[in-house]
């Protein structure tokens, strides 16, 4: 019996058990992955999985189970168990499964690794690394390439598989000057082919640079409101942090999101265009489909600093009474702007460079604290000097409210196209 | 996981470790009222892992089958093979640990069904839904973990260790001025969740003391950013000796040019200071997370990373070990059975002092007592930083008011060499999960602190 036939089978038998709704999903992942730590290529995983997701409602109550046994053997004991935990449920009329679409097949990137391809690039990276940014001590890395494929029915007759493959490549690095070391920094990039020098990927390159300059770092000068450019490797974290308390299925069906009714209103900077974008040709990682079994489209979230979408679930729409996601969001694109960074940079009279940032998670109004790693201090338009110790303190709505530049420069990371922003009223203490 | 590791020695050409693992989550989640989540997760599978001339070879599968397991130690014997091949690396033979086995007993109490799990959590939503009315949303989530696994090395260690744990997480909003305010806590820790919640009724006096606290937080200002004097609750003392010098003294992030590298047998704290990564057992009693053998067959001792100030030793796999001539500290863990072993930390605490709290808030004039945190970081500097969900402003000893969610920071051993006040009480956070490439359940405990640290505000 073939995956697909399994799910298939998997499904009957939830309606059959008497599900009034039911959904089965089969996911079948292989992943090689190299593995580097402190500069050296140490280790080579090879890791198959796969896993089964049923769920049934049954009198409004809902259930799932999630297992990677997917024999037919497996099948019968996990109806049943799902079927049970349904039982126990307690009734919520919110609770759907996606409607009746078309069947489909979605295929994206290559379907086998090219184990010696991967050897070539990572030894090359390091070899480059070493030549170019003598400084810098590679932590750990690692090379994937990851095949998955999914099967998802349910029993309102949706009925789509999705095959995608690509490597990711995601490196840890500090920069070592002496018996010193600078603060860690991460970063990665999501792509479909190893056709470009590693790094020459991402924002590899500029991080590395930065960190090889070996100047020592400092406190910024005391404590100010100061103006903030984030880059593209920190400002993704920012958006899905704003995101998730803002028009995310947790606030909005609680009742507690700042932006409950703010749905085409200003609710950042007019320069802010953000979009989630899973199938654009922009994003090579992505996804097809949504969690809830509907196919994904691009759709903008903010439009120059417009509220465009709320980002719920099938479930949190009919708990909310809005309109469900077209997507489950990531894959960000923010529209470039209309200076380069050099410019924007000069614009800043006291502020950050925030590369990274180490914070506490935000609270549900937007507040946040935390501290500047990996940044620089920027005075009378120009870097300064690294720094060490500084923490920054603001709100994340008013801090998109403040945007006042975006750069023309755009990191593709695969996963997200992300420029630098420049946002401003930001406390700072070194 | 009943499947006999040992009929497969006879494929083990080099160093190996086979792993058998089975790991089962529950989760429940209510959020203001709506059943919104009850699911089972089970995932199982074996893994092999071989180390060949310096090389690593890994692979896993989820069918723990006669192929599964062939094909599992053939793909890492291969992937390491190939690897040593290529990279041509003059390394050592790994440490062999004395041989060892273990074996944990399965739990022994009745297990709650699906519906009486459900009734217990909806009893405690009805509970807070009943008695505070004015709250914007509530959420109570059970998280309940089981972890097992079956381990064979070449060298001949064999275990079998079954790691529980049971959580409920409630977590309260209230709206001031139009904004949410939020507080969370979570009970329970290690073992099963029968014999830590015996009735939901046993819940509320907590529940109500964490609604006292949000209703102070409501009005609470923001904490003055800078540099102050703080004292540490035990819960955020626990934090700090995991984060801020734990994750420091793990023996691949002291090759990767961690701050401690130079620093063994030197004062890195003040002389109040001793912190211990425990195996399994401490001050007589088991840890949150007890190992007796890690995940390479190496027998788990406990670890002294700081003995009065000085800086003792790191923690270490059987690799670093070598590298370190050293033996090996049974610190090699891995989460699920997909995951190759990386140093973890186990139950990682600061030892209680001769201080009592009471006295030592008494004895502040100008600071703040912090008391929940949230997540945590730290770096290769030792610079650290942790989220506070909960703290007071500390006024001529007095608690004042409370204070908005804030950031703690500061460097591990600076922050450390400015202790100047230890409490007798002692407490473990038994809710934590490191994040290093894999997930991992840990301990952190510790008693109350007074120390400098950097504090983020307004």
């Amino acid at each position: 019996m073939s995956l697909k036939e399994l799910n298939t089978y998997a499904l009957q038998a939830l309606e059959e058990a008497g599900a009034e709704k039911a959904e089965a999903v089969i996911t079948r992942s292989e992943k090689t992955e190299m593995n580097l730590e402190n500069g050296a290529l140490k280790l080579i995983r090879t890791t198959v999985d796969h896993h089964l997701r049923l769920t049934a409602l049954q009198d409004q109550r809902q259930g799932s189970i999630l297992l990677n046994k997917i024999h037919r053997q497996a099948l019968a004991p996990a109806v049943k168990e799902v079927m049970a935990i349904a039982a126990s449920s307690a009734p919520d009329p919110a609770h759907d499964i996606a409607a009746y679409q078309p069947p489909k097949i979605f295929s994206k990137g290559e379907t086998t690794p090219d184990l010696d391809l991967m050897y070539q690039r990572v030894k090359a990276f390091t070899q480059q690394v070493a030549a170019d940014f003598p400084r810098i001590v590679l932590l750990n890395a690692h090379l994937d390439f990851t095949r998955q494929t999914t099967f998802f029915q349910n029993s309102n007759g949706v009925d789509f598989t999705v095959n995608q493959g690509g490597y990711r490549f995601a490196i840890t690095f500090s920069a070592q000057e002496g018996d010193s070391s600078s603060s860690f920094n991460n970063t990665g990039f999501f792509t479909l082919n190893l056709d470009q020098a590693l790094l020459n990927c991402g924002s590899l390159r500029i991080l590395l640079d930065q960190a090889n300059q070996g100047q020592a770092p400092r406190k910024a000068p005391g404590k100010f409101i100061g103006d903030v450019i984030i880059t593209p490797d920190c400002l993704e974290g920012f958006l899905h942090s704003l995101l998730g308390i803002t028009i995310s299925d947790g606030p909005l069906i609680a009742g507690t999101s700042p932006f409950q009714h703010k749905l085409n209103q200003l609710v950042a900077s007019p320069c802010l265009t953000l979009a989630s974008c899973p199938v654009s040709p922009e994003i090579s990682s992505g996804y097809f489909i949504t969690s809830d079994g509907y196919e994904a489209q691009n759709t903008p979230i903010i439009e120059n600093g417009v509220l465009k979408t709320f980002l719920l679930s099938q479930y949190g729409a009919n708990k909310t009474g809005l309109t469900r996601a077209v997507n489950d969001g990531g894959a960000f694109v923010v529209t470039p702007g209309d200076q380069p960074l050099a410019e924007i940079l000069k614009g800043v009279k006291k502020g950050l460079l925030l590369n990274r940032f180490s914070g506490g998670a935000p609270s549900p109004n937007g507040d946040f604290s935390g501290v500047a790693k990996n940044s620089f201090y920027i005075e009378d338009g120009a870097i300064q000097y690294p720094l060490s110790e500084t923490m920054i303190a603001g709100n994340l709505i008013a801090l998109f409210q403040s945007i006042a530049a975006v750069s023309q420069e755009r990191i593709d990371f695969g996963s997200a196209l992300l420029p630098w922003i420049y946002a401003q009223g930001v406390t700072i203490s070194g | 996981m009943n499947i006999d590791l040992s009929t497969y020695k006879g494929l083990f050409t080099d160093y190996t470790e086979l792993r058998c693992q089975e790991n089962n989550s529950l989760v429940i989640g209510f959020l203001k009222g709506n059943n919104t989540t009850n699911t089972r997760l089970t995932t199982s599978g074996v893994s092999a892992r071989v180390y060949k001339d310096g090389a690593w070879g890994f692979a896993s599968s989820p069918e723990t089958t006669a192929d599964g397991v062939k094909f599992v130690i053939t793909t890492a014997t291969h992937n390491a093979a190939f690897l040593a091949a290529k990279e041509r690396q003059d390394a050592p033979p790994l440490p062999h640990g004395e041989v060892t086995t273990h074996h944990d007993s399965p739990p022994t109490s009745q297990q709650l069904n699906p519906e009486q799990f459900v009734a217990f959590l909806q009893e405690i939503d009805h509970y807070i839904a009943t008695n505070y009315p004015g709250l914007a949303s509530r959420t109570v989530t059970l998280n309940r973990t089981e972890l097992k696994k079956n381990l064979l090395t070449s060298d001949g260690a064999s275990a079998f260790s079954l790691l529980s744990r049971s959580l409920i997480q409630i977590g309260l909003t209230v709206e001031q001025d139009g904004a949410p305010v939020s507080l969370h806590e979570v009970f329970g820790g290690r073992g099963q969740f029968e014999t830590l919640f015996s009735t939901p009724e046993a819940l509320y006096p907590k529940i109500d003391q964490l609604y006292e606290h949000l209703m102070r937080k409501r009005e609470g200002i923001y904490a003055a950013a800078g540099l102050k004097t703080c004292i540490l609750a035990p819960e955020m003392t626990g934090i700090l000796a995991h984060e801020a010098i734990g994750h420091t003294c793990e023996a691949d992030l002291v090759l990767g040019g961690s701050a401690v590298g130079t620093k063994r047998g030197q004062p890195v704290a003040s002389p109040l200071v001793s912190l211990v990564d425990f195996a399994h057992t401490a001050f007589g009693e088991t840890c949150p997370v007890p190992i007796f053998v890690d995940d390479e067959g190496t027998t788990a001792r406990d670890t002294v990373l700081i003995d009065q100030g000085i800086l003792k030793g790191f923690l270490h796999n059987k690799e670093s070990a070598c590298h370190f001539q050293v033996p090996p500290t049974g610190n090699a863990r891995a989460y699920r059975f997909s995951d190759e072993p990386l140093i973890r930390m186990r139950n990682t605490a600061i030892l209680p002092g001769k201080d009592r709290l009471e006295e030592m808030i008494a004895s502040l004039d100008d600071g703040y007592y912090l008391m929940r945190p949230s997540n945590g970081q730290a770096d290769a500097t030792s610079e650290f930083m942790f989220g506070v969900t909960l703290g007071y402003e500390v006024k001529d000893g007095k608690l004042g008011r409370a204070i908005k969610d804030t950031t703690i920071s500061g460097l591990a051993f600076q922050v450390l060499q400015t202790v100047s006040e230890i409490s007798q009480e002692f407490k473990w956070l038994s809710g934590g999960m490191c994040g290093k490439k894999q997930l991992i359940p840990v301990g952190l405990g510790g008693p109350a602190l007074k120390c400098q640290v950097m504090i983020g505000g307004r």
